[in-house]
Parts: structure tokens; sequence; C-alpha cells
């Protein structure tokens, strides 16, 4: 292979711009090229997958973009949290007789004259965010060690991290509203504004984080936003909580700033932009060329190798069990469970019903089991599935926070609230805090939340005028006293631990390899055989018989449960064992339940 | 270019005729000149009707409706005919009367910017209105190949500004000279004159003052507003997209936040000013410039048929098996319950409102309450009727919000103001109210609902406001037996637990019980068993029609108003009676017939009638009004039955042998029989089940073809 003649890294506009003046020069009208790729993408596709030009590319996170130079190859990985909708951009002009191209780039690389000959094209913008809760282990892989585990798994770190989130989220939202509101005091503070900001560039250069990108404000690991700006690509690819990978040029611009006066100055207006939410300065951009949907394999930090061989399967799941067992204080019961929980996903939706999902709701935990296995339960699951979260349910968190993310008019933007999650994200609800009291408004539409993600896996985004459903993929697990009853899970089981020795020390390759099990396992195909099937549909009329309050909904848990353990075994057809394995754990905690009574 | 040619668009305005054949906008350009009115909607079917233009001047006008906006005013400057009738003078006109005579006098004032502009003299508005056939957009839709274009879009009013004056003509007196000197606005942002650019000032090399002159300036009333993508315009995992409107004008203070509309407007960008248009030449921000609104109306009066839907009806119609069809097609996810699904068909449908000639109200609603054990799909079987109903809404007995179901005074949090908030009932007003959990309802609330239900008002005296509001509508509840599981061994009315007054005001009342029974049991595993391993629902075996199909037709049979024929009058009384009897006699009576069941009757018979697209009453109807009133209470006591050692078979025969003995007769024909039995509540199966058991005994005999019956003679 030629070397190629531009250096798709540090000048990918370059490499665009060529790929236009080819295009045109063959003989192609630019202003059909609206909504389509005249080969750019396709040239980058090549150099990436095909020439191996994907780890070159560096990451752009909170600790990369100091060093990352504006108008260069960068990749970022996140959940798309918003939609910004579309922007109209001059995409093609005529610069005397040459076509030149805006595609990919913020500004025009040539000076423009107003009376040219001009395309406009159109450009979707996405608000992306990391994955919320995503995992230091996974990062350990993306950035290449730059960052040390700043992610500690101290105890209290999830809840204060939720805090941390909070807060910034705050400030968003208040600045903009300053600039929003425009009363006569308006002009008063953006006066003070001024002087106060670059009192913050002096602190900062003196600070010594004053790198050649210009002024970069403190970003906090866990809220790094990036505006992605999607061309051609079809909008049905990308949905709101993906998690993607987009590839593209950076453009993290300081000196736009000055634009949020200049639009102070339109009295009252409804123009609420990008720009002035969500500035340059702030916010980095990128112009995606190439995205990838990103599957739970992407974050694992070895290469998936390892054919899921049946006796290597069920050596890992032996392993695995019994760590869990040890988590759990000896219950070896709570353990099978835990791993089937641990293994479910929604993997069809059929009418209302998410098939396939498995939440778990371990019961006759007191106050003082509790602070010894939800710590170490939460540092256990943390470290085996790449996004996990913690909910401490207390009337005070249900009246106060919004759950489900809402629309906020006033800034024209999605508010994100704590069930905002990327597919695939483990929940852990704590209970046990939860006292007697009144719910407000808040409270109780954050207790149907809840309930109809605990239901049905979707969750209402409020939209004030009408409510949207987004589906989600969220496994659940509940801590409580009693059985739940805001929250009804599919299984409840009583939690007997035995024993709390301490069971920290891992072998990082055991959990990589329990990690890559994890997901693999997930994702295989599953069937019952005719024969099977006869059984499995007379054993579910025999247990309805024996139990009336077993509905649809019980038989369907009966049915995943299977699914599961034929899975657990990466089997991907349910056997008559497994199939009793599934009863027996069924009645083993049936049981339990009962004498709990 | 054929229009650009203002002649043209003069021919238009003076000699278009409507179907009456007036000269529609000479006319309105009158009220224009009298001060009527200030807008002129010029539509754009009209355009195209006139003079038979073509597709390719459609599409002129609608890639550039801003110039043929400018190129209408031109004309209908020239046209405006003398005021007939005598307006009050206001400043604007003794001004413009001043400056006419001020004109004539300078006749050397050429210069542009002295001229008067005509803008500054037109005291009225012109719009395009786009033509009101096919879809409107979705935001989503509305594409960069869009702009400069006249579009239709539909959306929500997300937020508004406040009315503000927007200057258009800005006006300055020279200290030096006096002239008046005229500027033409047409951005957000202008740079006002500082010197006198007259004639006079430039040769005295005086550099005049300018003073702007607010009174003599032009000013337009402006408004901005966002609108939203509805719900359903939003494909899956989607955020809906938002635009702003720019309203002017007449059409300022058109919407309200929450309202659904249809707009036409012109998909303009903006133009950028200043330091802002040097960076930002590359994007642009974009925005509606409205020229109309329509707001959405979802009753089904209002419903408009589309294109093809009328055919379709029509066809639908024709079917025999319509009422079948479309009851299968609520919920179609949702196994069985047929009778069930038909009593929803008829709750949509509804009887027609009467009003006697003393002012009583008769309600024409049908309420439906539904009963039975957790997880029997009463939820989804209501969010279902809500979704299809054009205006429904669903809520449960524990309201989450603090408006309740009735309706709430509350403080506004912007203004402070008392404002009387509609709850869900009164929300529901000409719709469908969908209560779940019906039994945990607060106290107030039921109190409130009993006159709803009949009077279909809610009264109010809170907060020194006492006022009665519409609730015109259809209560469709669903609520758990009181022990949370139907308890058997309990009467009904204790597991039933609602005050009989309340129980009365129901037409309908269905126990939908979870019973241990193989079979079903046996269909659920199957088709749970179904749903896990093909990941897909099983076939239905039929095609359940689209909701919007369900909606066309149900609005069409809406339109009837079906009455009762003299001859049926008899047939009901009778019926009506019999029942009253039968309840008399039995020792534990499960109801209360009352007269509300007689009306109860009729208005499911109206339903009924409505459904075959019929203006008349039939006996059919009125017997399978009966049948479902019978099944309802079949339902409940059911077990009775079982107990009182009848079965199914035995009880037909009884039945049919009852009734021939009345009527004296040895023959019944087979759809006699049917009407009998099914009233009763037997399926057709039983009865044939039956015909074949007794015929084998001897008892009667029945003809091959017709299965009429004769009895033999013992």
């Amino acid at each position: 292979m030629v070397g190629l003649p531009y250096d798709c890294l540090a000048n990918p506009l370059g490499a665009v711009r060529l790929t236009f003046e080819k295009a045109v020069a063959s003989g192609s009208d630019p202003s059909t090229f609206d909504g389509k790729d005249w080969g750019a993408a396709d040239l980058f596709r090549n150099f990436l997958y095909d020439n191996d030009g994907l780890s070159q590319v560096p990451m752009l996170n909170a600790a990369t973009i100091r060093s990352l130079q504006p108008n260069t190859l960068v990749k970022f990985r996140g959940m798309i949290q918003d939609m910004l909708g579309n922007e109209f951009y001059v995409g093609a002009y005529k610069d005397g007789d040459v076509w030149r191209t805006n595609k990919f780039a913020d500004h025009s690389q040539f000076p423009m004259e107003s009376s040219s000959v001009m395309r406009v094209w159109e450009r979707r913008m996405l608000y992306c965010v990391p994955v919320p809760g995503q995992n230091s282990w996974t990062e350990s892989f993306c950035e290449a060690a730059v960052i040390p585990f700043t992610n500690s798994t101290s105890p209290p770190r999830e809840k204060r991290q939720r805090d941390d989130d909070m807060s910034t989220d705050d400030v968003d939202m208040q600045a903009p509203d300053q600039e929003f509101e425009d009363s006569p005091s308006a002009k008063r503070k953006r006066e003070q504004s001024i002087p106060s900001q670059s009192s913050n560039l002096q602190e900062n250069i003196i600070g010594g984080t004053y790198s050649g990108t210009g002024l970069v404000p403190d970003f906090n690991r866990n809220s790094f936003p990036c505006l992605v700006k999607i061309y051609d690509s079809p909008e049905s690819d990308l949905k709101l909580n993906d998690v993607f990978e987009f590839i593209g040029v950076l453009t993290f611009d300081t000196e736009l700033k000055a634009d949020s006066d200049e639009i102070g100055e339109l009295d009252t207006s409804l123009y609420e932009d990008a720009m002035t939410h969500l500035p340059p300065s702030k916010v980095p951009r990128i112009h995606c060329l190439v995205h990838r949907k990103l599957d739970v394999h992407d974050f694992l930090s070895s290469p998936p190798v390892l054919e899921p061989k049946s006796h290597l399967v069920k050596e890992i799941r032996q392993a695995l069990l019994g760590h869990l067992t040890a988590v759990l204080g000896n219950d070896g019961l709570a353990a099978e469970f835990m791993l089937l929980h641990l293994l479910s996903r929604v993997h069809a939706r059929v009418d209302a019903v998410a098939v396939g999902k498995l939440s778990l709701n371990l019961i006759c935990l007191n106050k003082d089991s509790i602070s010894v296995f939800r710590n170490r339960l939460n540092r256990a699951i943390r470290n085996l599935v790449p996004f996990t979260h913690s909910l401490p349910l207390s009337i005070d968190y249900l009246n106060s926070v919004s759950l489900a993310p809402r629309k906020d008019y006033q800034i024209n933007r999605l508010v994100s609230g704590a069930l905002q999650l990327a597919e695939g994200s483990h929940l852990t609800i704590d209970e046990t805090q939860l006292q007697a009291g009144t719910l407000n408004t808040t409270g109780v539409d954050n207790a149907r939340v809840l309930k109809s993600l605990m239901e049905l896996q979707k969750v209402e985004y409020d939209f004030t005028y009408y409510k949207m459903e987004m589906t989600a993929d969220v496994q659940l697990l509940i801590l409580s006293e009693g059985k739940s009853n805001i929250l009804p899970a599919d299984l409840v089981l009583p939690f007997r631990p035995s024993s709390v020795d301490c069971c920290d020390n891992v072998d990082p390759e055991l959990l990589k390899a329990w990690r890559w099990y994890l997901a693999t396992m997930r994702s295989l195909p599953h069937s019952i055989e005719q024969e099977m099937q006869k059984v499995v549909e007379d054993d579910l009329v025999a247990a309805r018989q024996a139990d009336r309050s077993l509905g649809s909904q019980g038989l369907g848990r009966l049915l995943t449960m299977g699914r599961l353990v034929s899975v657990s075994f990466g089997e991907t057809c349910l056997s008559l064992d497994h199939w009793q394995m599934v009863k027996e754990l069924e009645r083993l905690r049936r049981e339990r339940v009962q004498e709990s009574m | 270019m054929l229009f650009l040619n203002p002649d043209l668009a003069k021919d238009f305005l003076s000699h278009f005729a409507d179907a009456d054949g007036e000269s529609k906008y000479m006319n309105v350009l009158q009220d224009v000149a009298n001060h009527k009115i200030k807008a002129i909607h010029i539509e754009l079917e009209d355009l195209v009707n006139y003079k038979d233009l073509d597709e390719e001047f459609l599409r002129r006008v609608t890639e550039n409706t801003r110039r043929y906006i400018q190129i209408f005013s031109n004309a209908i400057d020239e046209l405006m005919p003398e005021a007939t009738e005598p307006f009050p003078d206001d400043d604007q006109d003794i001004l413009m009367t001043q400056r006419s005579e001020e004109a004539t006098e300078n006749a050397d004032a050429s210069d542009h910017q002295q001229k008067m502009p005509p803008e500054i003299k037109r005291y009225f508005e012109v719009y395009i209105k786009a033509s009101p056939k096919g879809q409107p957009f979705t935001i989503r839709e509305v594409k960069a190949s869009y702009i400069g274009q006249l579009v239709r879009i539909s959306g929500i009013v997300t937020r508004c500004s406040d009315v503000k004056p927007l200057i258009q003509v800005a006006v300055y007196t020279c200290e030096e000279c006096g002239f008046e000197i005229y500027q033409e606005v047409t951005s957000r942002v202008f740079m006002p004159l500082f010197e006198c650019p007259s004639q006079r000032c430039k040769i005295n090399k005086t550099k005049g003052n300018l003073i702007l002159q607010l009174r003599a300036s032009k000013f337009l009333k402006f408004q901005e507003a966002k609108i939203q993508e509805l719900a359903e315009h939003v494909p899956k995992g989607h955020i809906p997209r938002t635009m702003t409107v720019h309203f002017r004008g007449e059409l300022t203070r058109k919407v309200s936040p929450g309202d659904v509309v249809e707009l036409s407007g012109i998909f303009l960008p903006i133009p950028y000013t200043g330091f802002k248009a040097m960076r930002a030449g590359l994007i642009a921000d974009t925005y509606l410039e409205a020229m109309s609104v329509i707001h959405f109306k979802k009753k089904y009066e209002e419903y408009e048929l589309r294109g093809d839907e009328e055919e379709r009806i029509l066809r639908l119609a024709e079917d025999g098996d319509i009422y079948n069809k479309l009851a299968r097609s609520l919920a179609p996810e949702i196994f069985g319950h047929e009778d069930i699904k038909k009593a929803l068909l008829l709750l949509l449908v509804g009887a027609p409102h009467r009003k006697l000639k003393d002012g009583m109200k008769i309600r024409g609603d049908i309420h439906i309450c539904l009963m039975g054990d957790p997880g029997v799909a009463k939820s989804q079987l209501l969010k279902h009727i809500i979704n299809v109903a054009p205006r429904g809404v669903y809520t449960t007995g524990k309201g989450s919000s603090g408006v309740g179901l009735t309706a709430a005074v509350q403080k506004d949090p912007v203004t402070n103001e008392m404002v009387l908030e509609g709850g869900a009932l009164v929300l529901a007003d000409m719709g469908i109210c969908a209560i779940d959990e019906f039994d945990k309802m607060d106290e107030s609330d039921r109190t409130a609902i009993h006159e709803v239900m009949e009077q279909q008002t809610v009264s109010i005296a809170k907060a020194g406001i006492t006022t009665s509001l519409n609730a015109r509508t259809a209560v469709l509840a669903a609520a758990n037996p009181a022990w949370g599981r139907y308890d058997l061994r309990r009467t009904p009315a204790e597991n039933i637990n609602l005050p009989p007054a309340l129980l009365s005001r129901f037409d309908l009342l269905w126990l939908i019980l979870d019973r241990a029974d193989m079979d079903t049991d046996l269909e659920m595993a199957r088709h749970v068993v179904y749903v896990h391993q093909n990941k897909e629902s099983p076939a239905l075996g039929f095609t359940p029609l689209e909701p919007s199909v369900l909606r066309a037709y149900i609005s069409v049979a809406r339109k009837l108003s079906p009455c009762v024929p003299r001859e049926l009058e008899e047939y009901i009384a009778t019926a009506y009676s019999s029942i009253r009897q039968e309840e008399a006699k039995s020792n534990t009576p499960h109801s209360y017939t009352t007269v509300r069941t007689l009306l109860s009757i009729l208005r499911i018979s109206a339903a009924l009638a409505r459904l075959r697209f019929s203006d008349t009453v039939a006996q059919s109807d009125v017997d399978e009004a009966l049948r479902l009133m019978q099944m309802s209470k079949f339902s409940l006591y059911s077990d009775d039955r079982q107990r009182s050692g009848l079965d199914a078979i035995s009880d037909i025969y009884s039945i049919l042998r009852d009734q021939a003995a009345r009527t004296n007769r040895m023959d019944i024909s087979y759809a006699h029989a049917l009407n009998w039995i099914s009233r009763k509540g037997y399926s057709d199966a039983q009865l044939k089940e039956c015909l074949e058991e007794y015929a084998a005994l001897n008892v009667w005999q029945i003809h091959p073809n017709t299965f009429d019956i004769r009895f033999i003679d013992a």
C-alpha cells in the first residue's frame, strides 16, 4: 500500500477537502452532495478499520483534552443524552470558480463572500456524555492509563460521585438561565461576569494548566459532555441512550465565548442556540466522520479471544459462583440467583412485556447486615459489569430529585435524571433506608417511574405537555427488609448470610475472565426444543394450578430463569436438567419465602 | 415571469369569484377600507382555481412566498376602495392626511429616504395561506431544502414570548429642515439614522439632528413562540424537535403553551447581524414566519375524514360482521374477553344526548365499570381505550396531582392569580375518562362523581369561586374487589363494595374473575412459551383494524342520532318488566333494576344502531343490549346458576319451552330461539348443542336447513 498523501490523524480536514476536490474533478455536481457522502467517510473507514488506524486515534476525555489539538482526529465514547435537533450550515459554496466545502468544520477555511453561490446542508447535533456509572476498570483500557484509578472503590464513593454530578449539573443549568432572563439587571450581570472570567483565566494560567488549546475549565471526570455533529447517517441509526464511539474532527474553540454577550442583546429572545448554552469553550465539538455502536465487549480490557467452550465456561461459572457465594456471606442460593440476575437482559419486547428481565429483591436485610453487604455487593458488582449505579431510597430523596429525565423549555434541553441509563446498566436500589413519611407530588411521580421501570423496563420522560416512554434495559437489584411493594421485583429472595468474612482480594485475571463470561453469555441466543416445550408447558400449567397467584408474569419469569440457567452454562438450548434446576431453585426460593413470613 | 407582473395580482384580486359568485377579495378589501378588519388572507387554493393556473405556478408561490406577499401588497395598495362607512379617525389617520398633503406640496422630494415607503400607509396585513390538502409536515421533515418555502407544520406550542412592538418604519424629523425622514426596518435590529439626508440639509451642510418620532413610526405586534413535535410523530428512541415561530400583527396572541396547532408559514433563515454575522456565516438559525394558525380539535364531532377513509368505512359498514370486527380490534393483544370488548366499543360510540322540553337532560354516555382480580389486564384495556378515543384521560382514583378528578382552585405560579384548574373529568369533557383503582378513590371525589355521572357537570364552590363546569364524559372505571381478590365465599355485594347509588349509575358492570381452569391455564402457558421462544406474539388469526380506522368509523357513527320506533316500545317495556319480575322472584336480588336500567337498555341499543349506521333502533339492537346486560350479570352470578343445579343445556331447554308455552305455539324459528337464549347469556354453540341433545330425546324436531324448532306433542 502506498503511503497516503495526507495525514488522516493530524489533518483530517485536509483529507476531507482532498476527497471533495477529487469528487468534483471527476465530474460530480457538488450541489447533489446534500445528505450524501462523496467518499470522505469511506476513506476514513478504510483508514481506521482496514489499516489499523483506530488504535492511533487519541481518545478524547477530560484528561486528554488539554493535550489535544483542535482540528485533529479524535475518538469519543459516550452515551447520547440529548438530541439538539439539526443545524443548517453552508455545506458547499463557490469561491470564484472553485467549489469548496465546509463539511466537518466549524468555519470555512477560506473567506466567503456572502453573495457567492452556496448550498445549505444540515447536520444533526447530539449531546453526549460519558456513560453514566461507567466503572474505572473499563477506562484503564480506553485511556491507556492516562489517569490512575481516581475512582477508588471505597464505599461512600458512589454516593459522593452522584452528588458531584448533580452539583455540576446545577451549574450548567444556572449559567444559561442568567443569560436568558433579560431583566435590566442582566446587563450589569454581564459586566460583572467579564472581569471574573478574565480573572479566572489568569488563575488558570498561574495554575499551570494553561496549554496550547487555551482556556480549559475544570472538567469533572464524570461530566465531560461533548457535542457531536452527525452528518448524512439515517436518523434511526442513533437513538437516545445508545452508547457510541464517535470518530471525528475535534473543534474546541475558546474565542467564540464573546458570542454569549452578543446574544444577550436580543431582548427576551427565545433563541437559545447551542452556542449560548453549550459554549464551545466549555463543550468540545466533534464533527463525526465515523460512528460505531458499542457493546459491553468494547469496554472489556482483553479482547474476547476465548471461545465459549463448555468446559471452560463451566469452570468460570463455578469460580464466579464461588466468588458470589463468598460475597453473599456463604448464601449459595442467593449466589445462584445473583448470577442469573447478572446475566439477564431484555432481549425482546412483546406487546407491553419486556421479555428477559429478571429483577431481584433480596429481603430480610436488617440494619446490621445491610451496612456490610451493601458495600460488598456494590463493590463486587462494580467489578463485574461496566456500568453500575446505586440509589439510596429515602423519603427526602424521592421528594427532592427527579428520577426521570425531563425537558426544560427554558434552556431547551433534556435534563437528565438518575434513571437515564445506558442499555445494560446495573442499578442497585437500597430500600432499607426508607422510613415512613409523606410523599409529595414529585415523590409520587418518582415512585411511579420506578415502578414502571421495574415492571415494564420503560421510563417516562417528562415533556411537560406529554410524556414519552423510552425503553430501558437495566438490571435491577433491590435490597430491603421486607418484600418491597413500591418496587415489585420478579424474584423475591430472603437473604441468609452465615458469615461476614471478607473476600476482597480477587485475582485481576479471574476478574477479567468473569467480565468476559458475563458479557458473552448474556448475548447468547437461546431456544427451546419441541419436546422440551411440551414439558415446560405442562410444568407451567401444574405450577399455576398449584398456585393461583402465579400469573403470566410469573410463568414468564420461570421461562426467563430457564433461559438464564442454560446460558450460564454456555448452552443455547434448554435441557431437561437445566429445567429441573430451575424448578429446584424456585422450590428452594419458595420454601425460604414461606419460612420468612 | 408570469405572475411577477403586478397587474395579474390586481386582476386576480378584483375578479376572483368564490362559489357564490361574490367577488371574495374585493369584499374583504372593502371591509379593510372601512377599518373593520386588518388581515387579508389570500388562499393558495383560490389562486389555483383562478384561471386554471398550473402546478408550476403553485410551486413558484410556495417557494418564493415572501416576494409574492410584496406583490400582493402593492396590488392591494392600488385597488383599495374608498371607505363606504364612516369610522373614527385615530392619530394615524390624521398623520396620514397631513402627510399626503405635504407630499403634494413638496413635489421636489425625490430623495428616496424622504419618499414615503408604501409600508407606512398600509393598515392591512397580507397573509398567504397554504393549501389545506395533504398531511402537514412534522418538524423533523422540514429540511434545508425547504428554506424560503411555504410549509404546513403540526406541533405543540411549548413557549410563548410576550407580544412586543416591532418597528416596521422608523420616522424621524430633522431639527434643521423639518422634513420627515423614513427608514424601513426589515430585521430585528436596526441602525438608527443620525444625520439628515435631505436635499436641503445636504446643500446647507447643516447636518441636521434627527429625532425619532415614536408616534409617527409604524409598529407591528410581534410574538415569538416555540413549537415542538407531537409525541406521535417522534420516532422511537428520539427526542422531539423544536422550532421557533414568529407571529406578527393579527396572528399574535393566537396561541398559548400547550396548544396543539397546525401552522402554515414561511421557513426562513435568521439574518445574523453585527459581530455574529462575521463569525457565523456558516451556520444559519431558522424560524417559521407564521401565515396562519389552526388549532387542532380532537373531538369526534370535528374529526375530518381523510382521503380514502370514507370509502373504507363504507366498505366496512357493508360488511355484516362489523360489530364483532370492531370489538375484536380493540386491544387485540388481550386474549378473549369478547363481550367486554363489545361493551367498550359501545362506550366509545355512545348514544345521543337527549334534551327534554322541560330542560331536563338525559345523558348519552355509557358508563362501564370493570371489576376483577389483579392481573386480568384491566389497566391495559383502559389504556387501550384511551388511545383509541380522540379525547381521553387516564387517571387513577388516587390521582397524583392535587387537582384530583374534578377541579381545583390553584394559584398561578406566574401571575399569582387564582385560577380554576380542571381535573381529569373536566379535561375529558366530550370524551372518555378512564379511572383506574376506582375503589381507592378519595371520599370527596367519589361524591363528586355522582354528579358527573348523571348530571354531567362538576360544581365548585372553593376559594370564592362558585361555578359549574361541564364534564360530559363517559366514565370507564376499573376496580379491585374489596379484599384485593374476589372472595367466592362472600356475596357479590360484599365483594364489590361500592355504594349502590354509584353502582346504579354504571350501565354495565363486568366482573372479570381469574378462575382455576385447566384450559385457560394451558392457553396462557402456551402463550408465554411462544412469546419467549419466538420473541413475538402468536398470530391473532385476524388482522385487527388500525386505531385510526376505528376512530374514523366511530366518528361517523357518532354523527347519527337513532330513535326508537313506536312498535319497539312495547317490546322494550315487556323486557324491562320481566327483568323486574325475575328480580322480585329471586330471594337474593343481585342487582338493582331501576328506571336507570331502562335508560341503559335504550342507550346501549342506540349505540348499537349507530354502529349499523341506522337511524332507527331495531329489535336486534335491543336484544343485543339485553344480552350484554345479562352477560355482565352472568359474569357476576354464574356461580349461583351452578349451585341451582341447572346446567346450560337444560336451562336453554326450559327457556325455549317456557317461551313456546307463553306464545302458545309449537314452532319456534331458530332466530327467535337464539334471541331468547342470548338474552339470558348463552351462546350460539350452546343452543346448537341443546337442540341436538333434545332432538335425540325426541322432544322436538329440528329442520335440517333452517334449524327451526318444532315441539313434538307429548
